[in-house]
């Protein structure tokens, strides 16, 4: 009930004082948009920039084993255990195939695919053949001659598939194209795999996540595994992560000071212009932790409406100049920042208004 | 007779250190029920004492008692509290806020007090109606004249019924007849049963107090 009260006296205070009001809440909105412009900036360009680099391929651990290696499907259930892997599937080795209809025509590889979790290319969890039916991505649907997705594939050792569905290609199954994928559903684990493909959590735990599969691989022979992971990409995107994060934390705290100074300057005047009010509130009963509740509510209100139009403000600008977005993380770590330092500011303000006397505000000379 | 509302012992104040004490063991006793009228010449610390009776100031010496309780010592949120809950001050001009309506500054201690919105805006209408104070409640204090801003000062200083009623030269701006309507209220909130103090150059506003201290 109290806190209400405060909250809606410091809404009519604000209300009744319009210029120093319209003066807190441009100076906020200011800071708000001069960190979104500048470092808001330079996070979306670093998004970006870390975007293109896992686009490269940043988390994938993919294990070639050679015929006679001994790398079965049950590899999978092994390395279900490990954690910090976000994705794995098996495949085998390539099997040419052609258009049922067409015999003659395009060669294209085909391979049989393991995993529980195929569903992110396109594959559906449930098939209605299980084992039974392809699917390839547009380029794979194109050399076959089905680009409508109907009708049927012929391996070369003489089973038929029928063509189900397009693949959702990854960037990380680039390599593989022209893809056209047969999922297993029901395998025993005593199936050959060719190639591992293993997604990491994160860049950084490429490597240790690589150690961790390559110790239950249990191959017969592991002079015929060949390990490629993406580990110096995953550490450029390290260094490029560190260097721009250390900037743009940088150039946030010397706007959010500079900022905070002006404001606190600008409050201060205000305090100052208004210490009759705050001698009378005192004089009246007011606690001076009233006093202080009162103002910080109102720069608290202030904040935020001037945090609301910084924030629309610099997102338009940004959508018209064609510049990456911050993203939410960002623009809530600053509102949340800029609010801190916005109370920050009005404190001492705020204590200076509290400590009025009110002989010395009420008297007539 | 009975314990006072409101009693000053010794009580001695200095601006500074090292400078000749405003009031120096300065005595007296304040009944429910009366009016005093504080006279003497500009500089001799009336405006001063006012402000040591309201625990505004504290005290270089002596003691401010309410209802025979000392309250010199309480800490400055304690002595807040009282204020709000049992005095009513009057200042010289008035001293309303200017930016809010004459309604929120009448109901302006309310916050302080803890006292529901509504029952306060309630009592504020019908002091206003009571002392006349013939302007919407929307409009500001800029707006009102002289003798209308201090009526509603008076409406702001009787919101709670308080019993003890300070006023610092209330009449001091006032023309004869605003004068006479202020004095009335006073005089008729002390008969409801409170200690009322008033600072006054007026020998006509004196002579209408139950009791006359020179300063």
């Amino acid at each position: 009930m109290k806190a209400f009260a405060v909250v809606r006296e410091a809404f009519a205070s604000a209300i009744s004082q319009p210029v120093a009001s319209i003066l807190t809440i441009l100076m906020i909105a200011g800071m708000i948009v001069t960190v979104m412009l500048t470092t808001g900036r330079t996070v979306g360009a670093e998004q970006r920039v870390l975007g293109s680099i896992d686009d490269a391929g940043t988390r994938t651990i993919q294990i070639r084993a050679e015929n006679g290696a001994g790398l079965t499907s049950d590899v999978l259930d092994r390395i279900a255990g490990i954690d910090g892997i976000e994705w794995a599937a098996g495949f085998s080795a390539a099997i040419d195939a052609t258009n049922t209809q067409i015999p003659d025509g395009t060669r294209v590889p085909v391979r049989l695919a393991y995993g529980t979790h195929l569903e992110r290319l396109g594959i559906p969890a449930h098939s209605p053949v299980p084992g039974g039916l392809a699917y390839a991505s547009p380029l794979a649907l194109t050399q076959f001659g089905l680009p409508d997705i109907a009708g049927s594939i012929t391996l070369t050792t003489g089973t038929s598939y029928g063509m189900a569905g397009q693949l959702h290609t990854p960037d990380f199954l680039a390599g593989f194209e022209p893809v056209t994928l047969i999922p297993q559903p029901e395998v025993t684990g005593d199936e050959t795999v060719n190639v591992l493909l293993v997604i990491a959590d994160r860049p950084d735990l490429v490597a240790p996540v690589s150690d961790a599969v390559l110790s239950v691989l249990a191959v017969d022979d592991p002079t015929k595994i060949t390990v490629q992971t993406s580990e110096a990409l995953a550490q450029l995107r390290q260094i490029v992560q560190t260097q721009l994060g250390t900037f743009a934390r940088g150039l946030v705290l010397i706007i959010l000071a500079v900022t905070g100074i002006l404001v606190a300057i600008i409050l201060y005047g205000l305090v100052m212009m208004r210490r009759k009010d705050f001698g009378r509130r005192r004089a009246l009963g007011a606690t001076r932790a009233l006093i202080i509740a009162l103002l910080l509510t109102q720069i608290g209100l202030l904040a935020l409406a001037g945090i609301l139009a910084g924030v629309t403000a610099s997102t338009i600008i940004l959508a018209l100049s064609g510049d990456p977005q911050p993203g939410w993380t960002f623009t809530t770590a600053a509102t949340t920042l800029a609010i801190a330092t916005a109370l920050t500011a009005a404190l001492i303000p705020a204590l200076a208004a509290a400590r009025r006397e009110p002989i010395h505000e009420l008297r007539v000379p | 007779m009975s314990t006072p509302v409101l009693e000053a012992r010794s009580l001695s104040f200095s601006y500074a250190r090292h400078t000749a004490p405003v009031l120096d063991g300065w005595d007296a006793a304040f009944h429910a029920g009366q009016t005093a009228a504080l006279t003497g010449p500009s500089g001799r610390g009336k405006s001063t004492l006012l402000y040591l009776l309201g625990l505004m100031l504290h005290p270089t010496g002596g003691d401010v008692l309410i209802d025979g309780t000392s309250v010199s010592g309480l800490r400055d949120g304690v002595k807040a509290k009282i204020r709000a809950d049992r005095f009513g001050f009057v200042f010289q001009d008035a001293a309303l806020d200017a930016s809010r309506s004459v309604l929120d500054n009448v109901t302006e201690t309310a916050l302080y007090r803890g006292q529901p919105r509504r029952d306060a805006r309630a009592r504020a209408v019908e002091l206003l109606d009571r002392f006349g104070v013939d302007v919407p409640p929307a409009r500001r204090p800029g707006q009102v004249s002289g003798g209308q801003a201090q009526r509603i000062a008076l409406c702001r200083a009787l919101l709670s019924d308080p019993r003890i009623l300070l006023a610092d030269e209330p009449t001091g701006n006032l023309d004869p007849a605003t004068s006479q309507i202020v004095v009335a209220a006073l005089k008729a909130h002390a008969a409801t049963g409170a200690a009322v103090i008033v600072v006054t150059h007026s020998p006509e506003v004196a002579a209408a107090c139950d009791r006359e201290i020179r300063l």
